[in-house]
């Protein structure tokens, strides 16, 4: 048993702990936006995949028995002290503020996109959205457009009068 | 087939992910860059965070850049969900679908709000003496002010939301412009943009390390303020329109 | 030339301020962003002019001296890219815009914009790898708000920007990923003090991988060829103008971003062929569904991905020879594109209602007519000789030749479906002869004429101009 537990110490130390968590983090994201459908479970997996790429980018500054680089009046001597890279720690910090600014946004799309589609699943609104794009070069181009929107919706429409009859 | 074929890819992705991971110097960086920040930062900025040092100095047009993307995101949310306050004429929807908040959930809120406001004022004014910062500070005076709006739903009226709006704007416009005249006001007294001035002080005092504070406060402002101008744009959805 | 700087903060401060002066005046907050713009365009283009051939120089930032701190590197090609940014972006300004309401939100578009402009600057200018991608970033955001907001098609638009920000924001997060491998290999960002280190330290399967993981993550915005899905949706729903300047200018940007990384730290044999086989998969699949479209905005989105293809079958010529004919290719792309998407917004979209568009105004068909022959590269326009260097230095290099055979066959296609497309404007037939031909905004139609005549000048100065582009791309390191 104490043998199992030294093997453990020596092996499974933080930093493997840790890069094995980035790793984790950036699979579940890929799998998630690789095959979930719905499309705010989509943007969730976005969320996790950067996540893991900063935690990745935070650990390229760990050192063996490094301290976080901050100076304290505790510490004596200067020079003796190993302290972690602190630019990958200012790094991320950007990289995390920039990851919550595309969230809102993306939070907003959806919102958008569900009044206009009434839908959060992405093979549908993919198959809508061609049919949308299809309708608009048939009338006239965009810039000189007058007519109201339902106009392109022929489509659902005609669908919904049947639905009636 | 397909989710097979996904699985096949994802293990041989992680495979290769952590093929080049046993590559790295794990533990034992290179440390070309910062190495040398960890030496001179403290005599160059005068902080003793030396983060803080890498985020407004060294790298500080990064952080203009990140605070600029902060700015389109929320300039982005507003722009898209600005058409519900044009068509908003009936007031009355606001009343109907907010409950009010009881009584332990009020007084807990006055007990927290200015404790937040207290503890983020305090993480941004010693961004550049012990950990936090601007960014992490902003976002406990968000929260502070989110948690007013989960706590007292119905007494946002529309004119209250529309005046907080305004005064937001302004918050986030002002202290994104203070940030760049601070370093402005470097490059044309013929330094570079962003450079530090004013004198280091005593090391570890609050008033240390030059221009980096005001820099650090004018960040924590403009990301409280976009961040809680963001919240808010969302929490403005009518819950209505989003059900059938 | 520190004052060069204010590209990127001057855009910075105006986009910061101009929603909290619209509150006080709307039409004072509509002229800082034009007025921005001119002011810079009198900085630059004296620069431009002042910079020596071969001469360089940096703008520090904060004071410190790279590696340590933020450095935007100035030689001739990025001024001129600065230059043309400015330009583009006053074709492209919403000058039409008229209307707001009363709570000044969309007076935000503006500040859109001019983020917009900040962040290409940056890229162009900024020779920091962490940098560039906080410019990336900021220029995809801002990209995501205008993408969205287009009047009357809200819906749609979002849709087609979320998918856009789906693919775009994984692909940023496999280029910060590819930042962290190569930091975590070799302890710096400065894409110059890179190259220093990259011998010993990049030369691995790692470092590889890191430039693998930053092609596919700039790829999306360069619409290269596993991850441009976005390109026909986007072009599909966005006005006119601004399709100009995404086709034109923005993936240009991208580019130019990878070719700093390939061309300072990656000069591998591996990494040259693989470029390559990516370029041309771009062309020949561009190519191919351009010849099944049917209509105007997804041909001319399809034809931009193949000569996106192009470019980067040219910067797999090895040195500098390759860098000299991308940069040409994307000089010629983007007049010859923004010019297409600026007179497209004349014509009817739909190729069948195009019939008979020459009786209806033969003006505009020529014009067509000529930039695509440029497009094409038929002597004696500026394209021709593009292809011909292109052709003529493939053939030095491995797999050169499957590239050469590649790019001509995709030709052939192209030349197929434009002809097919001219043969029907010129044919006479009355029924369609009320809807060919669109009044769209005049300014568009003005913007495609003067670009149709730098294209013309250029045909006549190709000797000096080439030999400039080659001295430019000569001189950048």
């Amino acid at each position: 048993m104490t043998h199992f537990a030294n093997y453990l110490t020596t092996y499974l130390t933080t930093e493997i702990i840790l890069y094995t968590g980035a790793i984790g983090l950036l699979v579940i994201g890929l799998l998630g936006l690789l095959v979930l459908k719905n499309i705010f479970r989509l943007l969730l997996s976005l969320v996790i995949f950067e996540s893991g790429a900063n935690l990745f980018l935070v650990l390229s500054g760990f050192r063996a028995n490094g301290i976080a680089p901050i100076l304290t009046s505790t510490q004596e001597n200067m020079s003796q002290l190993v302290m972690n890279d602190p630019v990958p720690q200012a790094l991320v910090l950007t990289a995390i503020v920039i990851g919550v600014g595309i969230q809102a946004l993306a939070l907003s799309l959806i919102i958008k996109i569900y009044q206009r589609y009434r839908t959060l699943d992405m093979n549908e609104i993919h198959r809508k959205l061609e049919q949308d794009i299809a309708g608009i070069s048939q009338s006239t181009p965009l810039a000189s457009q007058e007519q109201p929107l339902y106009l392109y919706q022929k489509n659902s429409l005609v669908q919904n009068n049947e639905g009636e009859k | 087939m397909s989710k097979f074929s996904t699985l096949i890819f994802i293990s041989g992705l992680s495979f290769l992910l952590i093929v080049i991971t046993a590559q790295l110097p794990i533990a034992h960086p290179p440390m070309l860059i910062g190495q040398y920040i960890i030496d001179h930062a403290v005599q160059d900025t005068g902080v003793t965070n030396i983060v803080t040092s890498v985020v407004l100095a060294y790298r500080g047009l990064d952080t203009l850049g990140e605070l600029a993307i902060l700015f389109t995101a929320a300039s982005g949310v507003g722009l898209l969900l600005s058409n519900k306050l044009n068509t908003k004429l009936q007031p009355s929807t606001k009343t109907v679908r907010l409950s009010n908040s009881n009584f332990i959930i009020e007084h807990a809120l006055n007990l927290l709000f200015p404790l937040l406001l207290v503890v983020g004022f305090y993480v941004i004014f010693h961004g550049h003496l012990t950990p936090g910062g601007g960014f992490q500070g902003g976002v406990i005076i968000a929260s502070a002010f989110f948690l007013n709006i989960l706590a007292k739903p119905y007494k946002s009226s529309d004119s209250e939301i529309e005046s907080t709006h305004n005064n937001l704007t302004i918050i986030e416009s002002l202290s994104g412009v203070t940030f760049i005249a601070i370093g402005l006001y470097a490059l044309i007294s013929g330094h570079d943009f962003l450079e530090p001035f004013l004198s280091h002080g005593q090391l570890g005092s609050l008033w240390s390390a030059g221009t980096l504070p005001f820099l650090y406060i004018a960040v924590g402002l403009k990301v409280g303020a976009e961040l809680s101008s963001l919240l808010i744009t969302l929490y403005d959805i009518d819950s209505e329109e989003l059900t059938d | 030339m520190k004052m060069l700087s204010l590209l990127v903060v001057l855009p910075l401060i105006g986009a910061f301020l101009i929603p909290a002066i619209a509150r006080i005046s709307v039409s004072i907050a509509k002229f800082i962003g034009p007025l921005i713009l001119l002011y810079l365009l009198s900085i630059t283009m004296p620069a431009f002019m002042e910079l020596q051939s071969g001469q360089s120089s940096a703008i520090h930032f904060a004071g410190f001296l790279p590696p340590y701190g933020i450095a935007f590197y100035i030689d001739e090609l990025s001024l001129l890219f600065a230059n043309i940014i400015l330009i583009a972006f006053l074709m492209v300004w919403p000058w039409n815009k008229n209307n707001f309401s009363d709570n000044h939100s969309e007076i935000r578009e503006y500040s859109l914009y001019l983020l917009l402009l900040a962040a290409s600057s940056g890229l162009v200018l900024s020779s920091d790898l962490f940098n560039l991608y906080v410019f990336y970033e900021l220029l995809a955001v801002a990209s995501y708000g205008l993408i969205a907001k287009q009047p009357k098609i809200e819906g749609i638009a979002s849709a087609a920007s979320f998918r856009y920000l789906l693919l775009s924001a994984s692909g940023s997060v496999l280029l910060l990923l590819g930042i962290a491998l190569i930091y975590s290999l070799t302890g710096t960002l400065n894409i110059a003090h890179l190259s220093s280190v990259a011998n010993e330290s990049l030369n691995t399967f790692a470092g590889v991988a890191a430039f693998l993981l930053i092609l596919i993550g700039i790829g999306v915005k360069a619409e290269m060829f596993p991850v441009n899905s976005w390109v026909p949706e986007v072009y599909g729903v966005i006005s006119r103008p601004l399709s100009a300047l995404f086709a034109g200018l923005i993936s240009k940007i991208a580019v130019l971003f990878i070719a700093k990384v390939l061309l300072m730290v990656y000069q591998q044999d591996s990494i040259l062929t693989m470029i390559l086989f990516i370029g041309v998969l771009g062309v020949l699949t561009g190519e191919l569904i351009a010849y099944r479209a049917r209509d105007m905005v997804r041909m001319l989105s399809f034809s931009s991905i193949a000569q996106l293809g192009l470019v980067f079958t040219a910067l797999a010529i090895p040195g500098k020879t390759g860098l000299y004919i991308a940069v040409a290719f994307m000089l010629h792309h983007l007049v010859v594109k923004s010019a297409l998407f600026f007179l497209s917004e004349k014509m009817h979209s739909n190729h069948e209602h195009l019939k008979g568009l020459y009786h209806q105004s033969p003006f505009i068909v020529i014009l067509f007519i000529f930039l695509i022959l440029s497009l094409l590269g038929i002597p004696p326009f500026p394209g021709f000789w593009i292809k011909l260097n292109l052709v003529l230095n493939l053939s030095t290099i491995t797999y050169g030749n499957v590239a050469i055979a590649i790019v001509l066959l995709a030709t052939v296609i192209e030349a197929a479906y434009l002809f097919t497309l001219v043969k029907k404007m010129l044919a006479n037939d009355e029924s369609n002869k009320q809807i060919a031909y669109q009044t769209g905004y005049q300014s568009s139609y003005l913007f495609a004429v003067l670009l149709a005549i730098i294209l013309l000048v250029s045909t006549f100065n190709i000797s000096s101009l080439s030999k400039s582009i080659e001295n430019m791309a000569n001189n950048t390191n």
